[in-house]
């Protein structure tokens, strides 16, 4: 295959949701570790809460927008996510040749992988189940705590916590992880494409399997 | 500047009918089973409150005195040493005129 030849893969519409993604999640994340350590005063933990609950509201009207206008996309995305085979087992003994190739130098060879790898796929498991999560108990919490059971309240409150952190340490394993795969940053930020070569070394078993040639699209 | 131009993309033959309806049908299905039970959690909420409140008005049905004036005991009391309701000894021992300011404390 040539060099210059390129594959679409992320559409505009994913690159959308993503965008909004991005703006919202992170100062999420930011915010709801404040929000956590509660470092300022009443008065500016106050502010934090608002943009938190703002952010909250951006995020849950780009997943609902997503989900209804996308439906198709976000099977594809949970039917990739939660197909397992023994080359994602062999990836997670040598964990993707990631710790070999940062800390050795050392190039090991590593097995085929989709569209995702065996860890994008463990992250996007923690992103569908957490990030729905994160929105019902934040949604319950901030907008329903008086008809909340205490009992319920208290494991919504937890849960919040917990997926919250959980989110946020992976959040800047994706970013880092996401900026050293500088063509997938390049297609997802800018225009979805992905060199053929870089696909077929990266997510052979995408390009062999799933991939169509077609002619004439911007 | 010429503008780039992608020649592959993804199948959307990939996921046959019958796989979109199953994972699909399970999505929903596992948002809404949620819903049903934050929603039955909600509604249960007060129902140690209204079993309390139940057990209440049986008691008070069952009860042969169900109101104080009709308690024979303060009946007596009044009868014999009170006089009645709002008497002047009435008035000078079983009225306050003191309370603890909670605030001001």
């Amino acid at each position: 295959m040539g060099s210059k030849e390129f594959i679409l893969k992320h559409s505009l519409g994913v690159r959308i949701f993503h965008y909004i993604l991005v703006v919202s999640f992170v100062p999420l994340a930011f915010t709801g570790i404040v929000l956590y350590f509660k470092p300022y005063d009443e008065l500016t933990m106050n502010l934090y809460m608002r943009i938190h609950v703002i952010l909250g509201i951006v995020l849950t009207l780009d997943a609902i927008a997503f989900f209804l206008v996308g439906f198709e996309r976000v099977v594809t995305f949970i039917k990739r996510m939660f197909t397992f085979s023994g080359d994602d087992v062999r990836w997670f003994t040598i964990l993707g040749g990631y710790p070999q190739k940062f800390l050795l130098r050392k190039k090991v060879p590593v097995p085929p992988m989709g569209k995702y790898n065996s860890g994008q796929k463990v992250f996007g498991i923690c992103v569908v189940v957490g990030g729905t999560i994160l929105i019902v108990t934040g949604w319950a919490l901030w907008a329903f705590p008086h008809i909340l059971p205490v009992g319920m309240g208290l494991l919504f409150g937890n849960l919040h916590m917990i997926f919250g952190w959980i989110l946020s340490i992976f959040l800047l394993v994706h970013i880092f992880l996401g900026i050293y795969m500088f063509d997938d940053f390049k297609a997802m930020f800018l225009h979805g494409m992905i060199p053929y070569g870089k696909a077929e070394e990266t997510a052979p078993k995408w390009v062999k399997t799933e991939l169509v040639k077609i002619e004439n699209h911007v | 500047m010429k503008k780039q131009t992608y020649q592959y993309a993804e199948s959307p033959f990939n996921m046959s009918r019958r796989e979109f309806i199953t994972i699909g049908g399970i999505v929903i299905a596992l948002l809404a089973l949620p819903a049903v039970w934050i929603r039955s959690g909600i509604a249960k909420r007060n129902s140690y409150i209204r079993a309390r409140t139940k057990g209440l008005y049986t008691d008070d049905t069952q009860s042969k005195v169900r109101v104080s004036h009709g308690n024979t005991a303060v009946s007596k009391m009044y009868t014999d040493f009170a006089q009645h309701p709002l008497s002047e000894i009435s008035e000078e021992l079983f009225h306050t005129h003191h309370y603890i300011n909670r605030r001001a404390a």
